[in-house]
């Protein structure tokens, strides 16, 4: 986790799957503890999400909509994006190609 | 190895534990079958995701995570299209290839449960599923045309 001037980044790696729940949630509630207005997923180093993982992105997202905080995706690859659009995740959160664009349209908004 | 029957070319035969996470080697290994296919980087990704989440249903609903009751994965090149079968040892009712959508804002608001994607996203991976079964299996099939209308222009 590290803190940039759009919000608060979360950098993710490997595979998103059940076994990533404890390390997901735990970092997700560090980043909530400092109250950001954004909170930013970095897939930049995933390689796998399958649908437990697909779960996992809705919880984080309920909480998000919840504490009225934004949160954007960044970094997925171009088959993620479309499992992202089809599960319409992507109507709920924003996906932005890289860190640039993403840091820039939280910084906007 | 490969073996030919008729018009059916047998590319792969696999067993795989039922053990959480190994949906991922079968996916890699069904890959690594159809590599020869010459199919665009898309068709083989979403081959990929399907043929995951039908293992990890195998795994989780038919075999109860049983590590000694593998699923049996056959890779079939039929002609004009190649067939992922999925063989579990599920003996309750095979699940149903046209299930309810998945509603993210009822999941958003708590109404539903967060998970139920995976044959949400089978069936939207491939270009068609069957799904079989009988008292002491199931078989879910993935079909992908090798001339989709998306490789067109």
């Amino acid at each position: 986790m590290r803190q940039e001037l759009g919000g608060t980044v979360l950098d993710l790696r490997g595979e998103i799957n059940g076994f990533a729940k404890e390390a997901l949630d735990a970092a997700y509630a560090a980043a909530e503890a400092k109250n950001p207005e954004t909170i930013l997923l970095n897939f930049e180093e995933v390689d796998y999400i399958n649908s437990t993982g697909i779960a996992l992105i809705v919880g984080l997202l309920a909480r998000a909509r919840a504490s009225k905080r934004r949160l954007l995706a960044y970094g997925l690859s171009d088959h993620y994006v479309e499992i992202f659009n089809l599960t319409r995740l992507s109507d709920f959160l924003s996906v932005l190609p890289d860190e640039e664009s993403a840091l820039r349209e939280a910084s906007v908004s | 190895m490969s073996s030919s029957s008729g018009a059916r070319r047998t590319l792969a035969e696999l067993s795989i534990p039922s053990e959480p996470g190994n949906e991922r080697q079968a996916s890699e290994e069904v890959a690594k079958a159809v590599s020869g296919l010459g199919l665009p980087e898309r068709t083989l990704e979403r081959l990929k995701t399907a043929v995951a989440e039908a293992t990890m249903n195998a795994m989780e609903h038919g075999n109860r995570y049983n590590p000694e009751v593998p699923v049996e994965i056959q890779v079939w090149l039929l002609e004009e299209r190649l067939l992922v079968r999925i063989i579990d040892r599920g003996g309750s009712p095979p699940p149903s290839p046209n299930a309810q959508r998945p509603d993210l804002e009822a999941k958003l608001e708590g109404m539903q449960t967060p998970r139920g994607w995976g044959l949400f996203l089978i069936r939207n991976m491939v270009d068609d599923m069957r799904v079989s079964g009988n008292p002491d299996h199931h078989t879910v099939e993935l079909i992908t045309y090798l001339k989709s209308d998306d490789d067109a222009g």
